[in-house]
């Protein structure tokens, strides 16, 4: 069984594979899975800790916005009545990191909230006396760490302890009102379509080279050379002159919903948000492949709230919380015993829930860290510049 | 009579009275505080914008070569600067020419309630800059309020807004100019009002008209005023970001989002001091130029 | 004939003056608007009236927290401001200064830096100091509402000077004199005479360094903690577009506090003003 499991975690294509293990392996894996993170993870340091009664309490996290709300952590709230945690929002991972890499010495959080492609990132960022500014999760005191999908289980894992445990995801696509936009093929090819011209909005990041280098037949997007790029700039810079603007940090539905455009480059909250002021929205499935992303939750070195933080996580990542994310927020959960006939037939549908090949490649391709972040960012500014 | 005996008898005392320690003590703290809290952070930049310095596990060494290419102008941000100076001198003038009216109506031609009147004036910049700016987003957009207006009039299709109204350059001007506004006629105002009106009947007297009145005495005189008005718009739009962001569509970027970019996006904080510690010298040389114009007693509000 | 305006120019002065009030209070009406409009849609035709937008955020507790947080930066930071502000301009008015135009030049200088650079000069800052005093002192800067607070000081700093020095030039230093020769001290004089006279000026100050403050989002949001300003707290929601109709409801909130409550101050000023005034004259005299 273990040599078995050290096989599926070799094959890192294999994880892509959603639900094979969680639905069609089922519980067997996830147990095996889990028996491995154990063996792994929770490689804490040896000093005694206080325990949870004599933890100060109030968690400070660290989050990208729209994550504070209750339904996301209830269990915690019933188990902690009164300690409501106190949350810091950031309007992206890059703020979030920079933040904490500019003065890892004054990281006043206990948990933080970073997707995947910042992972290594993270690790990284050392305190001036030398020690790293994140530590890892102890996952035997995470109880729901076994109703995780274990294929995303090692992504989080850094020299061989679980720093990172992976619980949502969510794709990157277009998102059009289909009361206005009739595409003539599922394909990235909308962000840039002539018919349109005006009624476009791309954001405002140099992620909008990925689906271009996708379009554009480019074999990875994420490790472009300079004549790549350059290529890939020209061809945006090209087709500027459609776009109507570059949503950041205001809500690009809005701007949908008043008519000011008709097709964005979104997430699927957006298409959520769309539905709910009652416009008729597609969220596309282009033959491109869908990106996607995932994050999880770390754990701050100095952590006075060591308990509080796995408990905090673990009623996060509970098939509760998970539901409700996946039915209000469009966003999915990587805990495998979600009941999807609760969640809305029509999330299920667009969002490829119940699709076991939804987010492996090539139908969807994870968004990966950009090495030469300074150089798209450079010829992102270009483009916007032009 | 009295007072002005006081005030010389003040004089003479003055060097006994006012040692040096009491003055010490008055500036030490406010002095500290700013070449703590601000020189020292700007030469921090500085060398970080050279490589002298480095925070980032990302971070490469070489800040010369940054510079190199960056005033060679083989990277994009210089020519960024010259359109942001564009924009941030077409946005000032706007500011002034509509600040001055305002400010001469309230300093020279209202005799009461002036101070509720400029109070009126200044009241908008207490809400919040951010919403202030995306209120203009509905008042602009295709289907905003003046775009609506223009429908319900049968001057303009539902189908055929004006659409260059939002998401333009023009609409980032537009909004700088309304953020500012307020701000600038501040200075112009007290330039103005602490005007001696008996000089202007004097010029009046020896037989100008309005006209060369307002243009050879009224204006001259409020002129530091107006260049202090001009330089605080200016300056601050120079670094502006959030308005572009927001009003500017695809043709809004300007310098002040290339710097956030790039110390919050790229996280390129190299680049990102180069940038930033050549507009500070850019408004250093500015304050050199214009230095004269910006003492307290010229611009203090009365 | 009265020599600023004919009478035609008079009249032009006057419906320019109108437009432009209607032109800066305009969005600011859209936005109270709005914050009563009964959907989630921002645009028009409206749809009906409704309160929940108010009733949400009053019951978004990050969002008062935000509020709280904003409301102890700015007291914080216009309270130091106003401290060292009156220092320093008394030491510019009353004291002969060497290099005095390059001592009020740094004290104004802050005006005119980017807030952004500044932002993160101040983060950098922190980062180098830390780096340098938390192995040896254990103290950490860090980030948080102190580090707002220093950076607000530096940039409200010269509001209160052009506020302050004005004020302190036009109050005649025989008064201070006065106190003196009747055998006051330095800080008694300050006490009993300097600050009654310049107090309407104190209050102006404290009120532009606190509404700074409350409104700054660049610099705060590099330097922040845990506890989000106002600000910081609406940029990083505003993306979430249910919450923004109750961003509206909160910002027409304030909106109508700041301006009641800078009537309010703007009433007592002149008030004590006049009083003082009349005070001071009869003292003159």
């Amino acid at each position: 069984m273990e040599g078995d499991i050290d096989g599926v975690l070799a094959r890192r294509v294999g994880r892509r594979d959603f639900l094979r293990y969680s639905a069609i392996l089922g519980t067997a894996g996830v147990l095996a899975a889990c028996k491995k993170a154990e063996t792994v993870g929770g490689g804490a340091s040896g000093s005694p800790r206080p325990p949870v009664s004599q933890e100060p309490g109030t968690l400070q996290i660290f989050d990208w916005a729209g994550y504070e709300v209750k339904p996301l952590w209830r269990p915690y709230a019933a188990q902690f009545p009164g300690q409501t945690p106190h949350w810091t929002t950031y309007k992206d991972d890059q703020f979030g990191y920079s933040k904490i890499a500019a003065n890892p010495d004054a990281a006043d959080f206990d948990i933080v909230h970073p997707c995947h492609y910042f992972w290594s990132d993270y690790v990284k960022i050392t305190k001036s006396d030398g020690s790293p500014v994140l530590q890892p999760w102890d996952t035997s005191l995470i109880t729901n760490f076994t109703q995780m999908n274990p294929a995303f289980i090692p992504d989080g894992q850094f020299n061989g302890q679980q720093y990172f445990v992976p619980v949502d995801w969510g794709f990157a696509a277009p998102l059009y009102r289909s009361d206005k936009v009739h595409p003539t093929e599922d394909s990235w090819g909308l962000l840039w379509d002539d018919r349109y011209e005006g009624k476009i909005t791309w954001w405002d990041s140099f992620d909008m080279f990925i689906p271009a280098a996708y379009y554009k037949g480019i074999a990875d997007p994420w490790n472009m050379t300079d004549d790549e790029l350059n290529t890939i700039k020209q061809f945006l810079i090209s087709k500027k002159k459609l776009v109507k603007t570059f949503w950041s940090i205001d809500p690009v539905t809005e701007a949908m919903a008043n008519g000011d455009a008709w097709i964005a480059y979104a997430w699927p909250l957006h298409y959520v948000e769309l539905k709910g002021k009652g416009l008729p929205a597609v969220y596309m499935n282009p033959k491109e492949g869908r990106t996607d992303w995932y994050c999880g939750f770390a754990l701050e070195n100095g952590t006075k709230n060591y308990y509080h933080a796995h408990d905090y996580v673990n009623a996060w990542i509970s098939a509760q919380s998970g539901q409700w994310l996946v039915a209000n927020y469009a966003y999915g959960s990587l805990n495998t015993t979600i009941d999807l006939s609760k969640v809305p037939k029509d999330l299920v549908k667009v969002f490829s829930l119940d699709d076991p090949t939804a987010l492996a490649e090539p139908n969807s391709h994870p968004e990966q860290n950009i090495a030469r972040r300074s150089v798209y960012q450079a010829m992102w500014d270009e483009v916007k510049a032009a | 009579m009295a007072e002005l005996a006081a005030g010389e008898l003040t004089q003479v005392l003055a060097p006994r009275r006012r040692t040096w320690p009491g003055t010490l003590g008055l500036l030490s703290g406010p002095l500290l505080w700013l070449v703590v809290f601000f020189l020292l952070p700007i030469v921090i930049v500085g060398a970080y914008s050279v490589g002298a310095l480095s925070l980032l596990p990302s971070d490469v060494p070489g800040g010369l070569e940054i510079w190199r290419r960056f005033l060679s102008g083989q990277s994009i941000y210089l020519g960024l600067f010259w359109k942001s100076v564009r924009m941030a001198l077409t946005a000032s003038v706007i500011v002034v020419l509509l600040a001055y009216p305002i400010a001469y109506f309230l300093a020279l031609c209202v005799k009461k309630r002036k101070y509720v009147l400029l109070l009126l004036v200044i009241a908008p910049f207490l809400t919040s800059y951010l919403l202030r700016v995306l209120a203009w987003k509905v008042i602009l957009g295709d289907r905003g309020v003046i775009n609506s207006l223009l429908y319900f009039v049968h001057l303009r299709q539902p189908d055929h807004p004006i659409s260059w109204l939002l998401y333009s350059q023009f609409a980032v001007i537009l909004v700088l100019s309304y953020v500012w506004v307020p701000f600038v006629a501040l200075p112009i105002f007290v330039s103005l009002d602490n005007l001696d009106r008996s000089i202007l009947e004097a010029a009046n007297d020896l037989g100008a008209s309005r006209w060369k009145v307002f243009w050879r005495v009224t204006f001259r005189l409020s002129l530091p005023g107006v260049i202090a008005a001009f330089v605080f718009v200016f300056i601050p739009t120079l670094g502006e970001f959030v308005t572009p962001l927001l009003v500017g569509g695809t043709s809004g970027f300007m310098y002040g989002n290339a710097i956030s970019d790039l110390f919050t996006q790229g996280l390129d904080w190299r680049t990102g001091s180069v940038l930033a510690i050549f507009l500070l010298g850019v408004v250093a040389l500015l304050l050199a130029l214009f230095g004269r114009f910006l003492q307290v007693r010229r611009i203090g509000a009365a | 004939m009265d020599i600023a305006t004919s009478r035609n120019g008079l009249r032009a002065l006057r419906a320019f003056f109108a437009f432009l009030v209607v032109f800066l209070y305009a969005p600011i009406a859209v936005l109270v608007i709005f914050s009563f409009n009964n959907s989630v849609v921002i645009s028009f035709p409206l749809s009906g009236f409704t309160l929940r937008w108010y009733e949400q955020f009053l019951s978004n507790p990050s969002l008062l927290h935000a509020l709280r947080t904003s409301v102890i930066v700015a007291t914080l930071s216009s309270c130091v401001t106003v401290a060292l502000g009156v220092l320093a301009s008394i030491a510019i008015v009353r004291r002969r200064l060497v290099a005095k135009s390059a001592i009020s030049a740094l004290l104004l200088s802050p005006l005119v830096i980017p807030y952004v650079v500044f932002g993160i000069s101040l983060l950098v800052l922190f980062r180098v100091i830390d780096k340098v005093l938390a192995p040896t002192l254990g103290i950490v800067i860090g980030t948080g509402i102190h580090a707002i607070v220093i950076g607000h000081v530096v940039v409200s700093l010269p509001y209160a000077m052009l506020t302050l020095v004005p004020r302190l030039e036009r109050i005649s230093v025989s008064l201070e004199e006065a106190a003196r020769d009747l055998g006051a001290g330095g800080i008694e004089t300050f006490r009993r005479v300097t600050l009654p006279l310049i107090f309407p000026s104190v209050v102006s100050a404290f009120l532009i360094a606190f509404t700074l403050s409350f409104d700054e989002y660049a610099i705060a949001s590099f330097v922040a903690g845990q506890d989000a300003t106002y600000p910081i707290y609406l940029f990083s929601q505003l993306r979430v577009a249910f919450l923004f109709p109750q961003l509206l409801a909160v910002s027409s909130i304030v909106l109508v506090v700041s301006l009641l409550l800078v009537l309010a101050t703007e009433i007592g000023r002149r008030r004590t003003e006049r009083k003082f005034e009349g005070e001071v004259g009869r003292i003159i005299l």
